[in-house]
């Protein structure tokens, strides 16, 4: 959304916003959407009944391929004409004058299903169901194991959840005859790739589609793959010549919004008398669910867990397998920590067993393990550019006073409480460049950020970048860079964004992105006007391929277990962020402590479960818990800067790394609470009935 | 019925819901929908000045009630306290949990009591923000209390 002379914030704080359900065109008509019932099966005949309603095979739309290394070329079929594959896929539309009229019509829509038996595969391309695998082997992993001191072996399972913006998606789609453009007003976090790829479905060129974004109510993922919703909005709009919209509901939000994580990490790890890590061999599978959603989302989650892995200490050797199964269930596509979060989950539980197995205090075993001098090239070839995860276990000890907290433990367990203690350290990967994509075979993401700045005749200064904003805070953040490097007025400072005619191309807003890739774009199209002295006329666009930079962070969390009903309380919360230097302090803290709340409720609340015959069990805010205010405390935050030496300003972004800590530091302290009973839980997230399954010794649920 | 201290009479349809009728007969559009099932918040209002879910009762049922919507808060320009408070203590992000905490925020403090940070974030309970962690949203309202 564009924010020109007005502050946004004082537009949303009166309920002045422009959200995607507030565009309303004239002559406008409401759609919805009939979805499969079935998880897996033959559309055998469809009977629409009426003329204000339609479906695949009307539409024409064209099958998207995708495209990644390692992986089988599955299609992606829109609004499908012969198979569907997961309750929830759109299969026919139907719109009115309301969408109350629309609903009614498609009650009268009739689909004629003939369903599969379960274990069909899903698509003829992948017999076998894998729609990636990636193997990786340094060498020397079995010569490490056979002279280990200690070898642990565990299995961790990430749940499958939903990223849950608060608000669900949403499109309005408007086609001009006279242009042969089509609008399409989405919240999305991807504007110029959804532009791409309903282009390509349609069969029509690039220019032919304007993809805007209005305030977007929170994404964290959930807004940025394209979806089939987006592309039967446009081909709608240029059947119908009126404009059509479609405002999601909750339901169907949880349903076929994509959801995320469903991960297993299988863990070996070589560990020396001093509790050192030497080598670790893996086994990553996620079920990305029924289709690799364009561009290629499978290929994420596993691969960056894989990679992921013991992430902030120095390895020695890795060998590590990882797949994605495709499952009749909703795709699964980029969440708030994608891939970071499993492996956050599963290495920090590891460290933890390392250390009660060798009588080592859990801060000591990380010190004993982390990297020490930077740059750090990881046995899988990652370059970790800066850090100081000394100072960050430091800087945790002393602000928890961990030392006071154990002894108070100590006291709290003489009494018969189950307090836990749980710390972890971590780094994530964000911002990839082009090169990054091109050697995962991913060629419709470019990889690059992109600003323009141009100096308008009265003087203000325009700045356009390739990012959306989906409540981060971009036009604050730019109007802060302006002034601190340049000294610009914030006033005289206008950011326009989330308009695929007006802006320049770019990869969108995601894996944290905003404060590396596009920030650079910024500062450096803004000192090349510095340069024509911001003269009016100036127009200037610069183009940044960044390359992947390592924020980092220790957390500490203390829980306790009410010994009756087996609830988790996180009564304290202390961060330690390093995402290098800080543009706005306030801004990083938001990210921070929104980050560790939906890391606490995925933790502990935040689960889809699906029925033996393949029904979404939670597909309401009744069944799917997010976190409320009782169940997150106040969060301590403190930073370290570490500058990052390859980026303008030394920027690492922020945007995922509390979520991300927060799976360490939450898994750590519950089982600490619970370790007197005897209880180690592998299966997130840890509700009151895993806990009282694993502390009654209970087998965890088969993951599936 | 009122609205932002407007009188509005008039036929509703029989089913629609008042979040609805707000949003698109009135365009009052700072009344959010974020689940239509009572669970999130964000369609809270103030009927007669107790917060109420839009999306859980019909536009028929507001017969004869005195409401107040996001947009009779204030305005850009003329903030109300509170909002004032939103913006200071950073109290969102994303914006779209906003109306909905105002409401019912403007309940907790209309009782002219004054509660503690826990108890405020037990009677906030009724309203989701995926953005912020709570914790401004708490703090501004603790402000407010003063
Ligand atoms: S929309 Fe009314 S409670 Fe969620
Ligand atoms: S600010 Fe985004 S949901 Fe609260």
């Amino acid at each position: 959304m564009p924010e020109v002379g007005t502050d946004n914030r004082e537009l949303l704080v009166t309920g002045r916003g422009r959200f995607i359900a507030d565009i309303a065109p004239d002559d406008c008509v409401d759609v919805c959407f009939v979805r499969s019932p079935l998880p897996h099966a033959v559309i055998r005949s469809v009977r629409l009944s009426s003329s204000q309603a339609t479906w695949g095979a009307e539409l024409g739309l064209q099958p998207l391929s995708l495209e990644a290394g390692a992986m089988v070329t599955t299609l992606w079929h829109p609004m499908p004409t012969e198979r569907v594959r997961y309750v929830g896929e759109p299969v026919a539309m139907s719109w009115g004058a309301s969408r109350y009229e629309a609903e009614d019509l498609a009650e009268a829509i009739s689909v004629d299903y003939a369903a599969l038996p379960p274990g069909t595969p899903l698509h003829d391309e992948a017999p076998d169901d894998v729609l990636f695998s990636r193997s990786f082997d340094s060498g020397g992993v079995d010569e490490a194991m056979a002279q280990a001191h200690l070898v642990v072996e565990r299995t961790f399972k990430a749940a499958r959840q939903s990223a849950l913006p608060l608000e669900g998606r949403g499109v309005v789609a408007d086609h001009d005859e006279t242009s042969g453009v089509t609008t399409l007003w989405t919240s999305t976090q991807l504007p110029h790739l959804v532009r791409r790829g309903v282009a390509h479905a349609l069969g029509a060129p690039e220019s032919s589609v304007r993809v805007m974004v209005p305030h977007v109510g929170g994404g964290f993922g959930l807004k940025a793959t394209l979806y089939v919703e987006e592309i039967a909005l446009a081909a709608l709009a240029r059947r119908l010549g009126t404009p059509v919209r479609w405002i999601e509901d909750r339901t169907e939000n949880l349903l076929a919004g994509t959801h995320g994580h469903d991960t297993r990490v299988s863990l070996r790890v070589a560990v020396g008398v001093d509790g050192r890590v030497h080598a670790i061999d893996a086994d990553v599978l996620a079920d990305v669910g029924a289709y690799s959603v364009w561009p290629g989302t499978a290929v994420i989650e596993p691969a960056i867990a894989a990679f992921s892995l013991f992430g902030p200490y120095a390895l020695e050797a890795v060998r590590f397998r990882a797949r994605a199964a495709a499952s009749s269930r909703s795709p699964v596509g980029p969440c708030r920590g994608i891939g970071h979060n499993a492996a956050v989950f599963a290495t920090e539980r590891v460290m933890d067993v390392v250390a009660a197995e060798l009588g080592i205090d859990p801060l000591e075993v990380r010190r004993r393990n982390a990297v020490r001098d930077f740059p750090w090239t990881s046995p899988t070839g990652r370059e970790l550019d800066s850090g100081d995860y000394l100072a960050l276990i430091r800087r945790l000890e002393e602000a928890s006073n961990y030392q006071g907290l154990l002894r108070e433990q100590a006291q709290a367990r003489s009494e018969g409480r189950l307090v836990g203690i749980g710390v972890s350290l971590f780094n994530e990967i964000t911002a990839s460049g082009s090169a990054d994509y091109r050697r995962r075979g991913v060629t419709s993401v470019p990889g690059t950020d992109a600003a323009r700045v141009v100096v308008t005749a009265e003087g203000r200064v325009e700045i356009y970048t390739s990012a959306a904003d989906a409540g981060q805070g971009h036009a604050e953040t730019y109007r802060t860079l302006a002034e601190r490097e340049l000294g610009l007025r914030p006033e005289e400072v206008d950011v326009i964004e989330g308009d695929t005619a007006l802006c320049p191309e770019g990869s969108g807003t995601f894996i944290s992105r905003g404060a590396v890739g596009v920030m650079e774009s910024v500062v450096e199209a803004l000192r090349k006007a510095a340069k024509e002295d911001f003269e009016p006329g100036t127009d200037v666009t610069h183009v940044h391929d960044p390359s992947q930079v390592y924020p980092s962070g220790a957390h500490l969390a203390v829980v306790e277990v009410d010994p009756v009903g087996h609830v988790p309380h996180v009564v304290r919360y202390v961060a330690i962020e390093d995402c290098g230097r800080m543009l706005d302090r306030d801004l990083v803290e938001g990210q921070v402590r929104g980050g560790i709340a939906m890391g606490i409720g995925e933790m502990l609340l935040e689960e889809h479960t699906y029925s033996e015959d393949g029904q979404l069990l939670t597909s309401s805010l009744r069944h799917y818990l997010p976190p409320l205010a009782p169940d997150v405390p106040a969060v301590e935050i403190h930073h370290l800067e570490s500058l990052s030496p390859i980026t303008a300003l030394g920027s690492k972004g922020v945007g995922e790394a509390g979520t991300i800590g927060a799976f360490g530091a939450i898994a750590n302290a519950v089982v600490d609470a619970v370790g007197p009973l005897g209880a180690e839980l592998t299966e997130l997230p840890y509700s009151p009935e895993r806990i009282l399954g694993a502390v009654r010794g209970e087998p965890p649920r088969v993951a599936s | 019925m009122t609205v932002n201290g407007s009188r509005w009479s008039g036929d509703v349809p029989a089913r629609q819901t008042l979040c609805d009728f707000l949003r698109d007969e009135l365009e009052l559009t700072g009344t959010h929908v974020g689940c239509e099932q009572g669970a999130c918040g964000a369609c809270t209002i103030l009927g007669d000045g107790e917060a109420v879910r839009s999306c859980l009762m019909l536009a028929v049922q507001a017969d004869g009630m005195e409401l107040t919507t996001i947009e009779g808060m204030g305005e850009p320009g003329n903030l109300s306290t509170l909002q004032a408070a939103f913006l200071r203590h950073r109290a969102f992000q994303c914006g779209f949990c906003t109306p909905g905490f105002l409401a019912s925020a403007a309940e907790i403090l209309g009782s002219g009591r004054r509660y503690s940070r826990r108890e405020l974030r037990d009677m906030l309970s009724g309203n989701v923000c995926r953005c912020t962690g709570y914790e401004p949203i708490v703090e501004a309202v603790f402000e407010c209390q003063r």
